[in-house]
């Protein structure tokens, strides 16, 4: 159905983007709040309405369409600037714009004291619009453009209090790893267009693709999915993008625009699954950075560090979903997961709000009897929601990618080598459930280590540091948030009989992956009694280790059991070193050996240079005949005048 | 008998005296007189090509005049020429109290 109004979803934001980042500096504090808080509060209004347009509409059908107007056609290349609202994308719209709002809500009071606040709204809009291009956009390039939007927002604030060199550090690397990530991203787009001359979804969806082309546009893809989804092995950004304000780190940094990966993904269902290789490569990739990050996150100190590694292992989950073929648990995973690591994010903020700007979990502790009841209440319903020892929305996000990994039957037909007697992948879906379940229950651990040592046991912070309890704009969003990680369950309710459910509110929405349809390898109860087991266990090993009133006496007993794998941990794997040591420093040698040789010597020296020192030499030989003698000048005239009568006269 | 060749090359041998005289004399007034004797020689050309015409078909009335027109015009641009090279001459010996032309190489890069 084509609509006229769809173009103002992200149009909007991006209105309040200008105004704010232009005007922003001389309007009242209040209207740039407003400004900033209403565009987006608009744009989830639209959405709404679009939405159950949508959701009123049947199957495959169920979209709304604007075609915003043709951006460029050139030759056989046409992209328009389309905008397209299905079910997909239109519960995206309502993820960005609902929990953004909420957000720029809470930035409000998290942001009040800041002076550059119109700046850091606008960069705020200019996000949220980008985010909705993304998300709406009906081909590969806008999609792009979007693409790189979000990055050069999450750029802006990470690096937003730039006068600290090493949050303007981390800005850089956030953006130069994305780069890495968005060059595959672009081959994948060359390769598809190269190959098929289509760009939007829409027609790519009905191409013809070869196995080669679709494996390796698909690869190509998932590529720039791993940087801006921050998966192995270009995860290393997004715990250092905890340098921004911790909204952000929320908004863009866990909730929308590190899932856009899973979203692309997704949305190219049609894609991959035309190249299952690929696909378990997703899976695979997905499951081992959900197994490291977890891992990693167990031993750190930092509260914002632990929530970023949680958010790296969560976002394999999601990938681990779309690469065994279960798209609707990958994004459903992926709205739940916008709810509940919103609400940690947020509440991680209310804390470093409380505390004056303190990060370091082993300064906090008692903080929900100390005065943070609200934050703490919430933080633990959303740590609920992650860990899955209630059945609320993440038990059964996660729980149903876990279960679809098992049963997958996507890669059952695939060998491990080319060779067609070697042997098939048939393993490889219940390998990656067992790793699951057991980053399940590290990500059970870690979270419950940071719930406790947080906001259970004693205060161990400085004492003249008191801990208040944030304002209402900071903790409305909280309970909001802590809520939708309650109820978001409705939506991945496992009941096949209720007619709302997201896989079937998305069927007909995803291709379906090659191989059939799963097989039930285990009863769905008896996973579910796993997961449960899982979490529990997380949690009593949690509990042993940091039950209320131990302190940090937990982080010693493991520092003394596991003294070399904690200390390798705590630093990160040494990952950051690994990458200086074999990436990092081998291109500075070779930018170095490029500077001085090429374009020192032999551009500079010889060419530019040389080319001038030739002209001067010429020059300085030349200068002897021009001497301002005017009678020397008269008589070359006129022996050159007798040279050329003799060679035209005499002998022509 | 005198034909066209014995006029063309004292015309050439005019115009060669003059040049060398303004290649190599000093004095600037020399020099401006060894134009003048090259302006004439070339004169001497028109005239004599107006005399004696190239082409075998009937020069016209016209054809006559033309050279002996071009010489009026020489002579009329030549003394132009005397007059504003003299005040030239006269203004360089008020500056430089000199009219030698080898002093004066200014006129370089």
């Amino acid at each position: 159905m084509e609509v006229s109004w769809l173009y103002l979803v992200p149009l909007l934001p991006l209105v309040g983007a200008a105004v704010n980042g232009i005007l922003g500096r001389w309007l009242p504090k209040a209207w740039v709040y407003a400004v900033a808080l209403l565009v987006v509060a608009l744009s989830f209004c639209i959405g709404v309405f679009g939405w159950f347009q949508v959701a009123r509409l049947e199957g495959e059908t169920a979209q709304v369409r604007q075609l915003v107007y043709t951006w460029l056609a050139t030759g056989s290349l046409r992209v328009d600037l389309g905008l397209t609202l299905d079910r997909l994308s239109g519960t995206m719209v309502l993820v960005v714009t609902g929990v953004g709002f909420l957000i720029h809500l809470y930035s409000v009071g998290y942001m009040d004291e800041d002076p550059a606040y119109w700046r850091y709204f606008s960069y705020l809009n200019l996000f949220v619009s980008m985010m909705l291009l993304l998300v709406l956009s009906d081909n590969l390039v806008a999609m792009f453009v979007g693409w790189e939007g979000v990055g050069l927002c999450s750029y802006l604030l990470i690096g937003f209090w730039y006068d600290d060199e090493s949050k303007a550090y981390a800005g850089r690397k956030a953006f130069v790893v994305n780069r890495i990530g968005d060059f595959g991203f672009l081959i994948g787009i060359f390769v598809l267009y190269f190959y098929t001359g289509q760009v939007s979804f829409h027609t790519l969806r009905v191409a013809p693709l070869s196995l080669g082309v679709a494996s390796a546009a698909a690869a190509l893809l998932f590529v720039g999915a791993t940087g801006k989804s921050a998966q192995l092995p270009l995860y290393v950004w997004l715990p250092d993008a905890m340098a921004g304000p911790t909204p952000v780190s929320a908004l863009i940094h866990a909730a929308t625009m590190v899932t856009a990966g899973v979203y692309m993904v997704a949305r190219l269902s049609f894609l991959y699954v035309q190249a299952p290789g690929v696909m378990a490569l997703v899976a695979v990739v997905g499951v081992l950075t959900a197994l490291m990050a977890a891992l990693i996150g167990t031993a750190q100190m930092d509260i914002k560090r632990v929530l970023a590694y949680s958010t790296v292992s969560q976002l394999g989950y999601m990938f681990v979903g779309v690469g065994v073929g279960a798209f609707a648990a990958g994004t459903a995973h992926l709205i739940t997961h916008a709810f509940f690591k919103a609400c940690l994010f947020l509440g991680s903020g209310a804390v470093i709000h409380g505390l004056h700007g303190e990060q370091d979990m082993a300064r906090m502790g008692g903080l929900r009897r100390g005065g943070l009841q609200h934050t703490a209440i919430t933080f633990f319903i959303a740590t609920v929601a992650i860990t899955g020892i209630l059945p609320i929305s993440g038990f059964f996000s996660k729980d149903e990618i876990l279960a679809q990994a098992l049963n997958t039957r996507a890669f059952d037909f695939l060998t491990l080598l080319p060779d067609p007697g070697s042997p098939r992948l048939t393993f490889l879906g219940p390998t990656i459930y067992v790793v699951g379940t057991l980053t399940a229950l590290i990500t059970s651990f870690y979270m419950w280590r940071c719930y406790l040592l947080t906001f259970e046991g004693e205060y161990r912070g400085p004492a003249d540091v008191h801990p208040h309890e944030a304002p209402w704009v900071m903790t409305l969003p909280l309970w909001v948030l802590a809520a939708l990680s309650v109820v978001g369950a409705l939506i991945v309710l496992p009941a096949h009989d209720l007619s709302f459910t997201w896989e079937r509110f998305t069927e007909g929405l995803f291709a379906r992956p090659r191989g059939g349809p799963a097989a039930e390898r285990i009863p769905e109860l008896v996973a579910f009694g796993i997961a449960l087991v899982v979490a529990w266990m997380g949690l009593a090993s949690a509990w042993s280790l940091y039950a209320p009133g131990r302190g940090l006496a937990g982080d010693e007993r493991l520092g003394r059991a596991i003294p070399r794998l904690r200390t390798a941990l705590a630093n990160n794997l040494y990952v950051d070193q690994l990458y200086d040591r074999m990436v990092t420093r081998p291109l500075w040698a070779l930018a170095r050996g490029l500077w001085r040789v090429v374009d020192a010597t032999l551009i500079d020296g010889l060419l530019v240079n040389g080319t001038a020192q030739l002209v001067a030499a010429i020059g300085s030989v030349a200068r002897r005949f021009q001497n301002g003698d005017v009678q020397r000048y008269a008589a070359v005239t006129a022996v050159g005048v007798l040279i050329l009568v003799y060679v035209f006269l005499v002998r022509g | 008998m005198v034909g066209p060749l014995h006029y063309l090359f004292l015309a050439a041998a005019l115009f060669a005296l003059g040049g060398i005289g303004v290649v190599l004399r000093r004095n600037a007034l020399i020099v401006l007189m060894s134009i003048e004797l090259m302006l004439n020689a070339v004169n001497l050309t028109f005239l004599t090509f107006s005399r004696f015409p190239l082409a075998k078909s009937a020069p016209t009335q016209a054809g006559f005049l033309a050279g002996h027109t071009a010489a009026f015009f020489v002579i009329a641009v030549a003394a132009a020429e005397a007059a504003v090279g003299l005040a030239i001459v006269i203004a360089i010996f008020r500056s430089r109290t000199s009219v030698n032309v080898d002093e004066f190489d200014t006129l370089k890069f």
